[in-house]
């Protein structure tokens, strides 16, 4: 079976086509947020250049989030318009599994973490031995500070992936904390094709109807946002 | 920290033009101050700067305006945004560092604000005199 996979979920886009579990081809940029204007181009190209058409495609796979609020509302809204469009299924992925699939070969523990400000991270951690991944947690939003905390008592090799790792590392000074190259640094279209396959035999599928993006609530929502002692004040 | 005082709306956008001059093109200028004080002014000083010559207006309607120019400016107007989800769904987030971006009613974001952001406070001294405090890093 053949699946079209797109993220656009966060600062780097791409686009893959996989046939059952061989990559036919994937097409990657990480060149700022202008998915709007590059996502549906790279998916275009893709097509041709692997000779594939859309109607060839039997699945659309998708980011779903966490992650930024206009980049994943560009991917679901192009994977949901041409699976409406083709009355075919789409899977919907974890961002963070996605992530740490990029790392599935590694042995330890996998911290995917992505940036979401305000020294805050959206964060799953999973543990990956022989190819598979096994998740330890739901997906979240967490501040640094208590993800370190939390990490402190691990006495594993913890791999850090996602757009989050810098300002993560910067906060982490134990050797334990290992950096990938930074080709599996981001979530890539091709692990996101690969995990939808799975998913799709094992019935895990929406209608373009039921495909949402998922936003996950950050903890600093619990703090004020304003400061109503500043000059200026509330008008 | 510098001071400023301009003393008209004309002095206030040549203020803003100096200070775009000065900037790189992926910083936040959070500025503090009440209604009438000239942030419209001053923005559009900023986007001169840059070859925007029109079109800046107050994004208190649209909350944010986007002015592409040889650097993308983003000019929200926080006043109607009032919590994180609220801030999240502007995607203000996503454009920090993609541009440069401008704000007007910093005060109800307060605790959103980059600490590398660059702070101008706008104060009414007469009615047309203001002043202007700037804290960051701007080489003016």
């Amino acid at each position: 079976m053949k699946i079209l996979a797109m993220d656009s979920s966060a600062v780097s886009a791409s686009v893959a086509i996989s046939n059952d579990t061989a990559i036919l081809g994937e097409f990657y940029t990480n060149t700022g947020l202008t998915h709007s204007q590059t996502l549906m181009p790279m998916c275009e190209a893709l097509l041709k250049n692997t000779q594939t058409s859309l109607d060839d495609i039997d699945a659309f796979a998708v980011c779903k989030g966490p992650g930024s609020f206009t980049g994943l509302r560009i991917g679901i809204a192009s994977v949901k318009g041409m699976a409406m469009a083709l009355d075919k299924p789409c899977v919907a992925v974890s961002t963070l599994e996605c992530i740490a699939y990029g790392g599935a070969n590694l042995d330890g523990i996998i911290c995917a973490v992505m940036d979401a400000r305000c020294n805050q991270v959206y964060n799953a951690l999973f543990r990956c031995k022989d190819g598979e991944l096994e998740r330890i947690c739901d997906d979240r939003a967490i501040a640094i500070s208590e993800l370190e905390q939390e990490l402190a008592d691990v006495n594993e090799k913890i791999y850090l992936l996602g757009d989050g790792v810098y300002i993560t590392k910067q906060n982490l000074s134990d050797d334990k904390y290992i950096l990938p190259s930074s080709n599996n640094v981001y979530q890539r279209a091709s692990s996101l094709a690969l995990l939808a396959e799975r998913k799709f035999k094992n019935n895990e599928i929406v209608s373009a109807e039921q495909l949402m993006p998922t936003y996950l609530r950050l903890p600093q929502a619990e703090r004020e946002l304003n400061n109503k002692k500043l000059n200026g004040g509330i008008k | 920290m510098v001071e400023i005082i301009t003393k008209s709306v004309e002095e206030t956008e040549q203020l803003g033009e100096k200070i775009g001059a000065a900037l790189k093109g992926d910083e936040v200028l959070a500025l503090y101050g009440g209604l009438g004080m000239g942030k419209t002014a001053f923005t559009r000083g900023i986007a001169r700067a840059f070859g925007c010559e029109d079109g800046v207006s107050s994004p208190t309607f649209a909350i944010v305006n986007e002015y592409e120019a040889s650097k993308t400016i983003y000019h929200y107007d926080m006043y109607r945004v009032t919590s994180w989800d609220d801030l999240y769904s502007t995607g203000f987030f996503d454009y920090i560092g993609n541009g440069i971006i401008i704000i007007e009613w910093s005060e109800n974001i307060e605790n959103a604000i980059p600490d590398t952001a660059i702070r101008i406070n706008i104060e009414r001294l007469d009615d047309s005199v203001r002043k202007f405090t700037i804290e960051g890093d701007v080489d003016l």
